[in-house]
């Protein structure tokens, strides 16, 4: 009887259904390389990548430098960045033994987004929503509920911010594409709601931040914010002021 | 009712039962065991029974000292500066610079103290120095001394570019209602580029009064 090895793979952003539908064997184990994984240290990353890039870019190297996966899908297409793209060669030699898989996910059936819009603890739902990327087959339904504040954006860094917003926040942005299995959305991406109020996120240093800070000038009602490895205490009171003052 | 905003350098402390205004307290000589029912202010959260975000204590503030419905007020404290802007009657926007609004109010005080300088008799010079940051700014006011500038002249126009800092960080509107202790200092006041409205430093306790109705606290 031969034993297969656990293979370790990491994941950078979404990566293509068919790929994902190949890791779903038990002798597998993924890893979400853009989390924070345990107590590794993103200053592990500062000898490879510059200390002023995405903190979620500067996660992935530190993640794949402790971890050392044996193979790491990264997605460098439209529905990442072009940070991923430069990432993925400093990991490729930086990291020898590991294999380098570039993907360009432009999936475009819808999966649904039912956690972006039910009643849950926001954390909890962002939560799942970045492990639903793991997940290939349908999702469950869940009961929607009436929005009273929407978070447009990634997955930041550090999640805590997200315990500020009330549990009927709805998710908008790169977040709810993500769940959808369509990270190159740019239509879905754009979506928001005019009639909720509502914070506009993005990673500082992150391309993104450009169109959040412009929704929210669209949004009649929006607070555009960005934050880098941690959410601060200015970041954190900003939030709860928005929604306070918003009556929330 | 005791009701205050512990600030870095000021804490300023209301009793809403004495007839007697704010009284204002170096941090530093605060005792430590004071508690209060309703605080804000960055060293609040040790002392109070409730606290409210400086920010919408700010807001609250605002709403009921500005008699209009759009406006900017910025409140230049020792540490940081922070501003919301409202938009006929609605938040519209906010910001808090916490770590480092190039620490205005305490650089300032410190060069007054330093050099001994009394701001109601310094003019606004024609140019400013760019203040990325307290310290960084200091050096441009050595070099100026250095350079044959009075010490004055150098700190006024230090004091010219935190004020256009944060007249840029709050958006550059068209007016700006100014809070906190930087509204006794004419120099830095008349040194932004639109008409300033100064508050006063006691604008949080105003919103700590507004949250005080608002939570049915008395």
């Amino acid at each position: 009887m031969t034993i297969a090895r656990t293979l370790r793979v990491g994941i950078v952003g979404v990566p293509p259904l068919s790929v994902m539908q190949t890791l779903t064997a038990p002798h597998i184990k993924v890893y979400d390389l853009d989390e924070p994984q345990g107590r590794i240290d993103i200053e592990t990353a500062s000898p490879f990548l510059p200390q002023v890039y995405c903190g979620i870019l500067r996660t992935v190297m530190a993640n794949s430098l402790i971890i050392r996966p044996d193979v790491i899908y990264i997605d460098i297409g439209p529905g990442k960045c072009d940070c991923a793209v430069h990432t993925a060669t400093v990991l490729e030699d930086t990291l020898p033994k590991t294999r380098i898989i570039r993907t360009r996910n432009q999936d475009s059936t819808d999966f649904g987004t039912p956690l972006c819009t039910t009643r849950m603890d926001l954390l909890k739902k962002m939560q799942a929503i970045t492990a639903s990327v793991q997940s290939t087959t349908p999702y469950h339904s869940l009961q929607p509920c009436k929005a009273v504040a929407g978070f447009w954006g990634v997955p930041p860094r550090d999640f805590s911010l997200l315990s500020l917003f009330p549990d009927t926040t709805h998710v908008y942005g790169w977040a709810r594409c993500m769940e959808n299995k369509t990270p190159d959305n740019l239509k879905l991406e754009l979506h928001y709601n005019p009639d909720i109020p509502t914070v506009f996120f993005a990673q500082s240093f992150c391309a993104k931040t450009a169109l959040a800070r412009h929704l929210a000038t669209k949004h009649p009602h929006a607070l555009y914010l960005d934050c880098d490895v941690t959410a601060g205490n200015s970041a954190k009171a900003k939030i709860q002021a928005f929604l306070e003052l918003s009556g929330i | 009712m005791l009701l205050a905003d512990f600030g870095t350098s000021y804490s300023k402390i209301l009793d809403t039962s004495s007839t007697n205004g704010p009284q204002l307290i170096a941090s530093r000589d605060l005792d430590r065991n004071l508690q209060v029912d309703i605080g804000t202010g960055h060293n609040g959260k040790r002392h109070c029974r409730h606290y409210v975000n400086e920010l919408t204590a700010l807001a609250r503030g605002g709403i009921s000292l500005i008699d209009a419905e759009s406006f900017t007020l910025l409140d230049c404290g020792s540490r940081d500066i922070k501003y919301v802007a409202y938009s006929e009657g609605k938040i519209e926007d906010m910001g808090w610079n916490a770590e480092c609004g190039a620490s205005m109010g305490f650089t300032i005080e410190l060069l007054e103290k330093y050099y001994d300088l009394d701001f109601r008799t310094i003019e606004v010079p024609a140019t400013s120095f760019s203040v990325t940051c307290g310290v960084l700014g200091m050096s441009h006011i050595f070099d100026a001394v250095v350079s044959g500038s009075s010490e004055a002249e150098a700190v006024a126009k230090f004091v010219k570019g935190i004020a256009i800092n944060a007249y840029n960080f709050a958006k550059r509107p068209q007016r700006i209602y100014l809070s906190g202790g930087l509204c006794d200092n004419p120099l830095f006041v008349s040194a932004f580029p639109c008409p300033v409205v100064p508050l006063g430093r006691f604008v949080l306790l105003d919103g700590l009064k507004a949250s005080c109705e608002q939570l049915g606290l008395q």
